[in-house]
Protein backbone atom coordinates (compact mmCIF):
# COMPACT_ATOMS: atom_id res chain seq x y z
CA UNK A 1 0.00 0.00 0.00
CA UNK A 2 1.62 3.29 -1.18
CA UNK A 3 0.96 6.21 1.72
CA UNK A 4 1.32 9.85 0.41
CA UNK A 5 1.52 11.23 3.48
CA UNK A 6 4.78 13.72 2.29
CA UNK A 7 6.11 15.04 -0.54
CA UNK A 8 9.93 15.89 -0.99
CA UNK A 9 11.80 19.13 -1.66
CA UNK A 10 15.31 18.62 -1.46
CA UNK A 11 16.09 17.57 1.95
CA UNK A 12 12.85 18.56 3.03
CA UNK A 13 9.98 16.35 3.30
CA UNK A 14 6.62 18.63 3.51
CA UNK A 15 3.24 17.55 4.87
CA UNK A 16 0.67 16.53 1.13
CA UNK A 17 -1.97 14.92 3.88
CA UNK A 18 -3.89 15.99 6.89
CA UNK A 19 -1.75 12.73 8.00
CA UNK A 20 1.58 14.73 7.08
CA UNK A 21 0.05 17.81 9.19
CA UNK A 22 -0.44 15.88 11.87
CA UNK A 23 2.78 14.15 11.92
CA UNK A 24 4.45 17.43 11.74
CA UNK A 25 2.76 18.54 14.19
CA UNK A 26 3.13 16.08 16.84
CA UNK A 27 7.24 16.81 15.81
CA UNK A 28 7.04 20.09 16.61
CA UNK A 29 5.18 19.98 19.84
CA UNK A 30 7.47 17.28 21.29
CA UNK A 31 10.54 19.77 19.87
CA UNK A 32 8.90 22.49 22.51
CA UNK A 33 8.42 19.95 24.99
CA UNK A 34 11.52 18.72 25.02
CA UNK A 35 13.63 22.50 25.09
CA UNK A 36 10.60 23.15 28.11
CA UNK A 37 12.22 20.16 29.81
CA UNK A 38 15.82 21.01 29.26
CA UNK A 39 15.57 24.79 30.18
CA UNK A 40 14.14 23.54 33.25
CA UNK A 41 17.14 21.47 33.90
CA UNK A 42 20.32 23.18 32.32
CA UNK A 43 22.35 25.60 34.04
CA UNK A 44 23.35 27.52 30.96
CA UNK A 45 22.05 28.69 27.74
CA UNK A 46 24.88 26.70 26.05
CA UNK A 47 23.85 23.77 27.76
CA UNK A 48 20.46 23.81 26.60
CA UNK A 49 20.94 25.08 23.37
CA UNK A 50 23.20 22.13 22.40
CA UNK A 51 20.99 19.64 24.26
CA UNK A 52 18.19 21.38 22.23
CA UNK A 53 19.99 21.01 18.59
CA UNK A 54 20.52 17.46 19.78
CA UNK A 55 17.17 16.73 19.99
CA UNK A 56 16.25 18.46 17.14
CA UNK A 57 18.23 17.04 15.00
CA UNK A 58 17.10 13.34 16.26
CA UNK A 59 13.66 14.39 15.63
CA UNK A 60 13.98 15.80 12.45
CA UNK A 61 15.86 12.40 11.44
CA UNK A 62 12.73 10.85 12.63
CA UNK A 63 10.59 12.99 10.90
CA UNK A 64 12.18 12.21 7.79
CA UNK A 65 12.76 8.46 8.25
CA UNK A 66 8.45 8.58 8.38
CA UNK A 67 8.61 11.03 5.38
CA UNK A 68 10.75 8.94 3.56
CA UNK A 69 8.56 5.67 3.86
CA UNK A 70 5.24 7.24 3.10
CA UNK A 71 6.61 9.95 0.33
CA UNK A 72 3.77 10.49 -2.50
CA UNK A 73 5.09 9.17 -6.30
CA UNK A 74 6.61 11.67 -8.34
CA UNK A 75 4.62 11.99 -11.79
CA UNK A 76 7.05 12.91 -14.55
CA UNK B 1 11.68 4.10 -67.66
CA UNK B 2 15.05 5.73 -67.21
CA UNK B 3 13.63 6.94 -64.17
CA UNK B 4 13.09 3.22 -63.35
CA UNK B 5 16.76 2.41 -64.12
CA UNK B 6 18.16 5.48 -62.69
CA UNK B 7 16.65 4.97 -58.93
CA UNK B 8 18.01 1.32 -59.67
CA UNK B 9 21.28 2.42 -59.75
CA UNK B 10 21.16 4.67 -57.04
CA UNK B 11 19.66 1.68 -54.51
CA UNK B 12 22.69 -0.80 -55.82
CA UNK B 13 24.88 2.35 -55.14
CA UNK B 14 23.41 2.96 -51.28
CA UNK B 15 26.05 2.79 -48.54
CA UNK B 16 24.91 0.44 -46.22
CA UNK B 17 25.42 1.16 -42.29
CA UNK B 18 27.93 -1.08 -40.84
CA UNK B 19 26.54 -2.92 -37.56
CA UNK B 20 29.38 -4.67 -35.50
CA UNK B 21 27.14 -7.73 -33.84
CA UNK B 22 29.91 -7.57 -30.99
CA UNK B 23 29.36 -4.69 -29.78
CA UNK B 24 27.37 -3.92 -26.36
CA UNK B 25 23.97 -3.50 -26.78
CA UNK B 26 22.61 -0.28 -25.16
CA UNK B 27 20.80 -1.01 -21.96
CA UNK B 28 19.10 0.76 -18.73
CA UNK B 29 21.07 0.54 -16.08
CA UNK B 30 18.80 0.61 -12.73
CA UNK B 31 19.77 0.88 -9.24
CA UNK B 32 17.99 -0.45 -6.48
CA UNK B 33 17.20 2.54 -4.91
CA UNK B 34 16.00 5.75 -6.14
CA UNK B 35 19.74 8.48 -5.47
CA UNK B 36 17.79 11.80 -4.97
CA UNK B 37 15.97 10.17 -1.99
CA UNK B 38 18.87 8.06 -0.52
CA UNK B 39 20.53 11.62 -0.21
CA UNK B 40 17.91 12.98 0.83
CA UNK B 41 17.81 10.45 4.25
CA UNK B 42 21.56 10.11 4.37
CA UNK B 43 22.42 13.87 4.58
CA UNK B 44 19.66 13.52 7.90
CA UNK B 45 21.79 10.29 9.02
CA UNK B 46 25.26 11.71 9.35
CA UNK B 47 24.14 15.14 10.39
CA UNK B 48 24.31 14.17 14.38
CA UNK B 49 27.46 12.56 13.73
CA UNK B 50 29.38 15.56 12.07
CA UNK B 51 27.90 17.51 14.38
CA UNK B 52 29.45 15.72 17.05
CA UNK B 53 32.80 15.14 15.34
CA UNK B 54 32.73 19.36 14.28
CA UNK B 55 32.39 19.57 17.93
CA UNK B 56 35.50 17.12 18.83
CA UNK B 57 37.50 18.88 16.07
CA UNK B 58 36.80 22.16 17.47
CA UNK B 59 37.34 21.40 21.09
CA UNK B 60 40.87 19.40 20.46
CA UNK B 61 42.43 20.87 17.40
CA UNK B 62 41.20 24.08 16.92
CA UNK B 63 41.40 24.89 21.12
CA UNK B 64 38.04 26.44 21.35
CA UNK B 65 37.09 25.89 24.91
CA UNK B 66 33.67 27.48 24.78
CA UNK B 67 30.78 25.92 26.67
CA UNK B 68 28.95 25.28 23.75
CA UNK B 69 31.63 22.30 21.96
CA UNK B 70 31.92 21.21 25.97
CA UNK B 71 28.63 20.37 26.32
CA UNK B 72 28.35 18.27 23.48
CA UNK B 73 30.64 15.59 25.44
CA UNK B 74 28.55 16.05 28.65
CA UNK B 75 25.61 15.38 26.85
CA UNK B 76 27.62 11.91 25.32
CA UNK B 77 28.72 11.18 28.48
CA UNK B 78 25.25 11.56 30.02
CA UNK B 79 24.03 9.05 27.12
CA UNK B 80 26.42 6.30 27.91
CA UNK B 81 25.61 6.64 31.43
CA UNK B 82 21.73 6.60 31.34
CA UNK B 83 21.13 2.66 31.43
CA UNK B 84 17.87 2.98 28.93
CA UNK B 85 19.74 5.01 26.30
CA UNK B 86 23.22 3.81 26.60
CA UNK B 87 22.38 2.40 23.09
CA UNK B 88 21.19 5.66 21.63
CA UNK B 89 25.47 6.32 21.23
CA UNK B 90 26.93 3.61 18.84
CA UNK B 91 23.39 3.76 17.19
CA UNK B 92 23.97 7.64 16.13
CA UNK B 93 28.18 7.35 15.81
CA UNK B 94 28.40 4.30 14.00
CA UNK B 95 25.26 2.52 13.00
CA UNK B 96 23.20 5.60 10.96
CA UNK B 97 26.57 6.14 9.13
CA UNK B 98 27.28 2.74 7.66
CA UNK B 99 22.95 2.63 6.88
CA UNK B 100 24.07 6.08 4.90
CA UNK B 101 26.95 4.06 3.07
CA UNK B 102 24.71 1.64 2.25
CA UNK B 103 21.50 2.95 0.73
CA UNK B 104 23.86 5.28 -0.72
CA UNK B 105 25.80 2.96 -2.32
CA UNK B 106 22.56 0.85 -3.52
CA UNK B 107 21.47 3.91 -5.48
CA UNK B 108 24.52 4.31 -7.62
CA UNK B 109 25.84 0.60 -7.76
CA UNK B 110 24.04 -1.34 -10.66
CA UNK B 111 25.49 -5.11 -10.90
CA UNK B 112 25.18 -7.51 -13.46
CA UNK B 113 26.01 -11.26 -14.19
CA UNK B 114 26.47 -11.38 -18.23
CA UNK B 115 27.68 -14.61 -20.27
CA UNK B 116 29.96 -14.17 -23.18
CA UNK B 117 31.61 -15.64 -25.67
CA UNK B 118 30.54 -18.80 -28.35
CA UNK B 119 27.63 -21.02 -27.52
CA UNK B 120 31.00 -23.93 -27.05
CA UNK B 121 33.49 -21.59 -24.39
CA UNK B 122 30.94 -19.36 -22.69
CA UNK B 123 32.70 -17.52 -19.67
CA UNK B 124 30.21 -15.44 -17.22
CA UNK B 125 31.19 -11.92 -16.28
CA UNK B 126 30.08 -9.88 -13.27
CA UNK B 127 30.07 -6.24 -13.74
CA UNK B 128 30.02 -3.44 -11.63
CA UNK B 129 28.74 -0.11 -12.77
CA UNK B 130 28.85 3.09 -10.82
CA UNK B 131 27.24 5.95 -11.64
CA UNK B 132 28.14 9.50 -10.68
CA UNK B 133 26.08 11.34 -8.35
CA UNK B 134 27.72 13.88 -6.57
CA UNK B 135 26.09 13.94 -3.88
CA UNK B 136 25.75 10.38 -2.89
CA UNK B 137 29.27 9.97 -3.76
CA UNK B 138 30.11 12.69 -1.11
CA UNK B 139 27.55 11.46 1.62
CA UNK B 140 29.43 7.87 1.17
CA UNK B 141 32.78 9.06 1.73
CA UNK B 142 32.23 11.69 4.85
CA UNK B 143 30.05 8.69 6.02
CA UNK B 144 33.08 6.05 5.54
CA UNK B 145 35.13 9.11 7.02
CA UNK B 146 32.78 9.26 10.23
CA UNK B 147 32.76 5.22 10.69
CA UNK B 148 36.72 5.15 10.24
CA UNK B 149 37.59 7.88 12.78
CA UNK B 150 35.04 6.70 15.04
CA UNK B 151 36.65 2.80 14.64
CA UNK B 152 39.86 4.19 15.18
CA UNK B 153 38.81 6.08 18.21
CA UNK B 154 37.83 2.66 19.87
CA UNK B 155 41.07 0.82 19.00
CA UNK B 156 43.25 3.38 20.52
CA UNK B 157 40.81 3.62 23.33
CA UNK B 158 40.96 -0.21 24.21
CA UNK B 159 44.71 -0.51 23.30
CA UNK B 160 45.47 2.37 25.98
CA UNK B 161 43.47 1.19 28.24
CA UNK B 162 44.91 -2.28 27.89
CA UNK B 163 48.67 -0.86 28.54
Amino acid sequence: MKLNWFTRKGIIYRPASIVGWLILAIALAYAVYTFITIDSRSHSVSDTMINFVFNVLLIGLIYTVVGYFTEAERVE
Amino acid sequence: MKNKDEFLKQMENLQVPEMDPGEHPEMVKMAIMNAERSAALGVWLIVVPCYFLLCVFMYYFFHIHTGWFGAMFKLMESLEKTPGIAFLGPIILVVLPVICIIINALAITHVQIQKQGTQQSKVREFRVTIKIKLWNILLILLSLAVVCTFIAYVMTENISIKN
